[in-house]
């Protein structure tokens, strides 16, 4: 890759040369972080397809964000009906046998 | 940045999820301890809601106080959350629309630099999900996410244990 700034290349979005600067980024640079993105997502290393697109990945962790929400939600839910129904000593009991677990 | 530093801030660590875990369950402990204010209309389901509330809000600071103040989106879902337990009301995750002088040239730098057309609106989506993401740049969201969403599950797991480990 020759250096040189306001090279362009094809509109598919491919690499856009332009002039280095401190606070600019690069197209490579920004793929190379979405792969590093890829590696959290569930299902894309499930199906450990190369050529998953950079938005699709995107769209993926946005979709994954909002499903962890609505874990966390439902896990609230069911441990305030645990603390609710269980007496005084068994909830401490199985809080601090939960603490030793982790 | 260097790879060291790079490993260093990449993922969550055991010493993460220990740290969240006692702060969780310590705070599980009060909660439980807790009453709700009386209300003329108060049922026990409407107790277990409230008391639900008051659970999910422990899990979200518990594990931005535990990650600290090394992360940008840990400091701000930090902020959130205080302005949001003294209004004692829980929202949804909506972005802020005030735009500061430092997101207006955040933004534009944004806009200048050329990005396939369809990134965009999924790195918007995104500012809106991560805490403190509108004003990040495109590098800074990345990470910021990765390590938000590994943060997020380890808060899951740890939280789905728990629920697990109670006496049926």
């Amino acid at each position: 890759m020759s250096s040189g700034g306001g090279r362009r290349t094809s509109s598919t979005g491919s690499t856009i040369q332009q002039p280095r600067s401190a606070s600019r980024i690069s197209d490579d640079q920004i793929i190379d972080l979405v792969s590093k993105l890829r590696d959290v997502l569930p299902e894309i290393r499930n199906h450990s397809s190369d050529r998953v697109s950079a938005s699709k990945v995107l769209q993926e962790t946005c979709s994954h964000i909002k499903r962890l929400h609505r874990e966390v939600d439902d896990l609230s839910e069911r441990l305030s009906q645990l603390l609710s129904t269980i007496d005084a000593n068994s909830a401490e009991a199985a809080i601090i046998r939960s603490l030793i677990r982790q | 940045m260097t790879l060291a530093r790079d490993t260093a801030m990449k993922n969550p660590t055991n010493s993460l999820k220990r740290r969240f875990s006692l702060k969780f369950l310590k705070t599980l402990v009060r909660i439980r301890k807790s009453r709700p204010p009386p209300s003329p209309s108060a049922s026990s389901s409407w107790e277990i809601r409230w008391r639900a509330q008051k659970i999910k809000l422990a899990a979200y600071s518990s594990m931005a106080l535990s990650v600290g103040s090394k992360r940008t989106w840990s400091r701000a879902l930090t902020m959130k959350l205080r302005a949001t337990m003294g209004n004692r009301r829980w929202s949804s995750w909506k972005g802020s629309k005030k735009m500061t002088k430092r997101r207006i040239v955040a933004k534009k730098n944004m806009e200048k630099r050329h990005l396939e057309k369809d990134m965009n609106s999924g790195l918007q989506q995104l500012r809106q999900l991560v805490p403190g993401g509108e004003s990040m740049d495109p590098r800074s969201l990345l990470e910021e996410t990765a390590h938000f969403v590994r943060c997020l599950e380890t808060q899951v797991r740890v939280m789905r244990s728990i629920v697990e480990g109670f006496p049926c």
